[in-house]
């Protein structure tokens, strides 16, 4: 088979995979809530991919993605929000006709089949949307703080993701002399949340087929980037910033555009979660606090730094860690203690039993589950190297070896 | 070994000219000279040794030659290009390789991986192998070696993996800080020989060394750096003789 036969069988195939998931995935799992936490591990996964291109492979410690994954949030809720009110109300009659003609007469099928032809015109422009406007601001705070050596780019990315966040929760519409900039972060609806433009809930069409397209899309990149010269050229960064600039290897440009890249992929994991179907229909300030950036770089460590099969099994573990400790709650032994102490704090006793699970995983693997490694080896075309010669090189001429025998003799003044 | 570059057109300067001009260079960190004045020029075609005891801004020099450090005063001039605002990549395009103190290969890489690094400045698959086999050629243990972490290596083996790596770029000058540093005799006899061998292909070398006997045995000429300026030159082999030379530098 040639090449490009191949490269679109595989596309038909992931494209028939995730098409099959739209459809089949509430047979797949039935509980909806586990549905639900199942679509927030895929997005997660998207938030630590990304994340691992800076964090992992470059070696720089942003500690603020959930700004990036905010703004791409609000900018596809605002971006879906505006383009659903002016397709209008949904015309079924088409996409009826076509299930009719092809023997569907399942209503929930019909309804999920027209509301992803309808996500065709809605997801497209408030992924590409948040995408860039996420990459536009990790340019912004890339570029000044990643041409300084050290841990300025910690610093300045937890700044900028509180600054957003709390520059969003904090805004109220207000008197005369607001001006249009301030009117607009006030019109996203503060501590309350931005609910669409007219305030019904943003449009929810990121289901199965978009989630999961997205994890393939980004593992697929997020692959290509390690296994290029380009991630190479990261990894080295990484581990000897001189020695890789001795090597022709810009230093900055490699970490800026690289930030940039892993800012746009949280911008796309934004846009799923904002759109994400039967999710919370208001995009709000507090989903993207520092807690959230957290998590996602505790999925990139505990994953393995560098590592893409360990990004994901870190996005999946982390959700679901976090899932259950908040499921402890509900467990009569501690609805007990909280009777017998009114004055404890269940949250803050959530967060010691998850610090407790990261510190134990790290004393067993202190790599990361993965190390820098994969689940699968790629293999390497490579052209052929050539053999070692038969003879050893001549070491010395018996001036030479004399010299070379006393070297301790000279001076090293 | 195949040295020529697939992109790149040999330097101007013919073998004899000078290629690589040091003049008045003086740098600062900080505010602190750390090296004040220092005059050299290294001739298409010879190995030229820098000699100085511990903190006498030998690596600086060389890091200044990279444009790793900013200049203070004066200039650097490489085949008659100021490199005054030149950034570290277009200096290795222009023919330049370092090898770093202390080896500083990229630990985590394999050693294949790290001589590919090396090629950053062409990427050319087929003189990335060539290279690859001319490197293995210069260096067998290598050869075996070449999935191995390049963190997992001797500190014979990564100096010479790190010698390595900057011939994939096919410099057409390089740039060698200490390479005995901190390696068994035997390892340092192998590799001055093949740094011998390397200056043999035509390639212009500047060597840094604290080993000033096989730095001057290996050298035509040399400069004995002081407190950050040139305190003597000469050819190496009337350096040798030198009673202040022998007193300071070679134990009496
Ligand atoms: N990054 C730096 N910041 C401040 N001072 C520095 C820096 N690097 C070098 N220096 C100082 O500059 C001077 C020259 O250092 P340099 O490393 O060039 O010496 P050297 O001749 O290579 O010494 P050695 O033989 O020990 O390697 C020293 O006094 C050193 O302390
Ligand atoms: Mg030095």
């Amino acid at each position: 088979m040639s090449p490009a036969v191949k490269r679109l069988l595989y596309v038909a195939l992931l494209l028939a995979a995730v098409l099959g998931l739209e459809f089949g995935f509430d047979h797949l799992v039935k509980d909806a809530a586990w549905r639900q936490l199942a679509l927030f591990a895929m997005v997660n996964v998207v938030v630590a991919l990304s994340l691992n291109v800076i964090n992992g492979l470059a070696g720089q410690f942003s500690i603020g993605h959930a700004g990036f994954v905010g703004i791409g949030a609000y900018t596809a809720a605002v971006v879906a929000g505006n383009v659903d009110v002016r397709l209008g109300p949904d015309d079924l009659g088409s996409v009826v006709r076509l299930c009719a003609r092809l023997g569907v007469q399942d209503e929930v099928t019909i309804h999920k089949a027209s509301d992803l032809v309808k996500s065709f015109a809605v997801m497209p422009p408030a992924l590409l949307g948040a995408a860039f406007m996420a990459s536009a601001f990790g340019l912004v705070v890339g570029l000044p703080s990643l041409r300084l050596k050290g841990d300025y780019l910690a610093i300045v990315t937890l700044g900028f993701a509180e600054i957003f966040r709390l520059l969003i929760a904090t805004a109220q519409t207000g008197g005369d002399q607001q001006g249009p900039i301030s009117a607009a972060i006030a019109s996203l609806g503060g501590q309350n949340g931005y609910a669409g433009p007219l305030g019904t809930g943003v449009p929810q069409f990121a289901g199965p087929f978009w989630i999961f397209g997205a994890v393939a899309l980004a593992t697929i990149l997020a692959w290509r980037i390690k296994f290029s010269g380009w991630g190479r050229a990261l990894r080295a960064l990484r581990e000897d910033e001189i020695a890789a600039a001795a090597v022709g290897v810009d230093p900055t440009a490699y970490k800026v555009t690289s930030f940039v890249i892993a800012a746009a992929g949280g911008g796309v994991a934004g846009a799923l979660l904002a759109s994400m179907r039967d999710g919370n229909p208001t995009v709000q300030p507090d989903q993207f606090t520092f807690a959230y950036s957290f998590d996602a770089i505790t999925m990139v460590i505990l994953g393995g730094s560098g590592s893409v099969t360990g990004a994901i099994l870190g996005g999946v573990f982390v959700t679901f860690t976090v899932k259950m400790i908040e499921q402890l709650q509900g467990l009569d032994a501690v609805q007990a203690l909280k009777a017998a102490h009114p004055n404890l704090d269940l949250n803050a006793l959530r967060m010691v039993v998850y610090a407790a699970v990261l510190i134990a995983l790290m004393i067993l693997r202190p790599e990361g589950l993965m190390g820098e490694r994969e689940l699968f080896r790629r293999t390497r075309k490579l052209g052929p190297i050539g053999k070692a010669p038969v003879e050893p090189v001549p070491v010395t001429t018996g001036a030479e070896a004399a010299a070379a025998k006393d070297p301790g003799g000279e001076a090293r003044s | 070994m195949n040295t020529a570059h697939p992109t790149r057109p040999p330097p101007k300067a013919k073998a004899g000219e000078v290629l690589l001009s040091v003049q008045a260079l003086a740098v600062a960190y900080g505010g602190i000279r750390a090296i004040k004045k220092v005059e050299l020029e290294v001739k298409r075609g010879e190995i030229v040794a820098m000699i100085g005891a511990n903190g006498a801004g030998k690596t600086t020099t060389l890091k200044t030659i990279m444009r790793l450090c900013p200049i203070a005063e004066g200039k650097v001039v490489y085949d008659g290009r100021d490199l005054a605002d030149v950034v570290t990549e277009d200096v290795v395009d222009a023919g330049l390789s370092l090898v770093p103190e202390g080896r500083a290969i990229f630990p985590n890489l394999t050693v294949r991986e790290n001589l590919e690094l090396g090629a950053w400045n062409h990427r050319n698959a087929n003189a990335i192998a060539e290279t690859e086999a001319d490197v293995v050629a210069l260096f067998p243990r290598l050869g075996e070696r070449m999935k191995q972490e390049g963190g997992t290596l001797s500190g014979g083996e990564q100096q010479m993996l790190a010698i390595g790596r900057a011939m994939m770029a096919r410099p057409s000058m390089l740039l060698l800080d200490e390479p005995s540093l901190g390696i068994a005799p035997r390892l340092v006899a192998d590799i001055f020989e093949a740094i011998a061998r390397i200056a043999d292909t035509g390639t212009t070398i500047l060597l840094v060394e604290q080993n000033t006997r096989l730095a001057l045995k290996y050298s035509q000429r040399a400069y004995v750096l002081r407190t950050g300026e040139i305190a003597m030159s000469g050819p190496s082999a009337e350096l040798a003789q030198n009673d202040e030379i022998k007193a300071a530098y070679l134990g009496g």
